[in-house]
């Protein structure tokens, strides 16, 4: 019943990034994360960030969900932050407290990595937030499937992606229904030191563990007993369809990252 | 110990796309020393309810009282040690090598010593029939074998309030019928019970009193032949074969136990006899 926000997770609204060719979006994400790591100046930064925000506002996802992405990286980008202000001595001093000095040079190199990996999270959230994991999974094997000439497991990886996807949500259920039930016979996960925490974790995951386990079984049994023989003339139920506007929006993704390259 | 709900609500997710409003305003208490029923088609609100009796939910509005007094104001470990909850499915949670230990782990928790834990975990244990499974590993058990030994889980914190989630869901009939025994005993011992189910063949036979969920608002709480005859729709078989032939026979009565209708069909025949 409980559904989780995590890390990269649909969010299921009608929107005009919704409805794109997942193909096209995963092709677009990865131009613009390349270009973020072209980009090196404040123009191309400027025109990045205003491309990000009109695609969040685009997707008509609550904003607060990609805040909600950006959690996890935030303390990666205050450190990354703090080593490039203090330790690159490049540029003007800016002032100096001992041996502590803060040059230009340092500043802005921090403020431009900060600002790339900020970036390249919300633009890689964009993608799952706005693709359903099925989609993502499908799209991923398209753009993989001419690899399969080289012996390339691509639908199989589709698939173990598309499972573990789908399992995200499911686990973590099972993970607060079996947490609640130690909770209900006296078990505390907040009491203690890290040690002590940890500990107190292995009542949730020894029965998490057996239970993916079971479910892992139960599951290959399901797809054998459906007739899942692998790849080989798999049809799918929803056909995928490159449209024009899924090629301007690949255009325009290109359109963006060279106009932040070049300025 | 009195457990009331006050008008509580509970909303999943609230402000997403997920949002369920599993419960909307239910009021209702558990007397102490009494069989409590609940009942209610799947969605109704009858595990959300159940959970929030030891506040492992918190209500979105409205209040639980632990004998009148808010239950926020005990500490969570202690309303969890008085009011007992066996999840739906819960061996699912058993997690130790040995089915002792995994019995023992509640009363370790509460920080018993070592006697009285070993004390409690046998006591548990025999009230179930589990008794020879003490040292077997909960893995290689049986589905009711498994069950027992989560059930006693549970009950070795020596709750005043036992609720129970659908304990029979997926048992043999005899492990059923055991566990039903079990509640019986539990509740002549002065410990009171909460029973969800929606088998109401099984609830009818336990309970002192019904409530009956539909959409997460409560439909009605009462006797079970004052719920029963008034909501056929949610009544035992018992009560659906007697409220018929009530038309043309008024002497039946409003048998709900399997003993009674038996009784008062057996009165039926003899007196045409």
């Amino acid at each position: 019943m409980t559904a989780s926000r995590s890390l990269g997770q649909f969010y299921p609204v009608a929107s005009l990034l919704h409805g794109l060719d997942a193909r096209a979006k995963i092709l677009a994400t990865a131009v613009l994360a390349v270009g973020l790591f072209l980009v090196d100046s404040v123009a191309g930064f400027l025109l990045g960030a205003a491309m990000v925000v009109l695609l969040v506002a685009a997707s008509r996802v609550p904003p607060g969900i990609f805040l909600g992405f950006l959690r996890p990286v935030a303390f990666i980008v205050a450190l990354t932050l703090l080593f490039q202000i203090l330790f690159s001595p490049e540029g003007e001093t800016l002032f100096a407290w001992g041996f502590l000095e803060v040059h230009e040079g340092g500043l802005m190199r921090g403020l431009f990595l900060a600002l790339r990996i900020l970036l390249l999270v919300s633009t890689a959230g964009l993608l799952t937030a706005t693709t359903a994991p099925v989609a993502l999974a499908d799209g991923i094997e398209d753009l993989l499937s001419p690899l399969k000439k080289l012996r390339f497991p691509a639908h199989e990886l589709a698939m173990m992606t598309t499972i573990a996807l789908r399992f995200i949500p499911t686990l973590h259920e099972e993970t607060q229904k079996i947490a609640r039930a130690q909770a209900a016979r006296g078990a505390d996960f907040s009491e203690g030191g890290p040690i002590r925490r940890a500990r107190a974790l292995l009542p949730v995951l020894i029965p998490l563990t057996v239970g993916a386990f079971r479910r892992a079984d139960e599951l290959a049994e399901a797809m054998e007993s459906r007739g899942y023989r692998g790849g080989e003339g798999r049809m799918r139920y929803r056909e995928s369809r490159f449209r024009a506007r899924d090629a301007l929006a690949l255009a325009a993704a290109v359109l963006v990252v060279a106009g932040g390259i070049l300025v | 110990m009195r457990i009331e709900l006050e008008d509580v609500r509970h909303i999943y997710a609230p402000g997403t796309p997920f949002e369920v409003e599993a419960l909307r305003g239910v009021s209702l208490a558990v007397e102490p020393d009494e069989a409590l029923g609940i009942v209610g088609g799947t969605g109704s609100g009858k595990s959300t309810l159940a959970q929030h009796l030891n506040l492992l939910l918190a209500p979105t509005s409205g209040r639980v009282l632990v004998d009148g007094a808010d239950a926020r104001t005990l500490k969570g470990v202690e309303l969890r040690r008085r009011v007992g909850l066996v999840f739906q499915f819960p061996e699912a949670a058993l997690f130790a090598p040995t089915v002792e230990e995994d019995v023992a782990f509640a009363p370790r928790r509460l920080g018993l010593d070592e006697e009285e834990t070993r004390e409690r975990v046998s006591e548990t244990l025999e009230l179930l029939g589990a008794s020879h499974l003490v040292g077997r590993a909960p893995h290689a058990l049986s589905g009711g074998e498994k069950r027992r030994v989560a059930i006693a889980g549970v009950l070795a914190m020596a709750p005043e309030v036992l609720v129970l989630d659908e304990p029979t869901a997926g048992l043999d009939p005899a492990t059923r019928e055991d566990l039903l025994g079990v509640v019986r005993a539990l509740r002549d011992g002065g410990t009171s019970v909460v029973m969800v189910s929606h088998d109401l063949d099984e609830v009818a036979e336990v309970v002192d009193r019904v409530c009956v969920l539909e959409k997460g608002e409560l439909l009605a709480v009462g006797a079970p032949e004052t719920v029963f005859y008034a909501h056929l729709v949610t009544a035992p078989s018992t009560v659906r074969t007697a409220s018929i032939l009530r038309g043309p026979y008024p002497e039946v009565g409003r048998p709900v136990r399997f003993k009674d209708t038996l009784a008062a069909l057996k009165g039926l025949l003899e007196g045409r006899g």
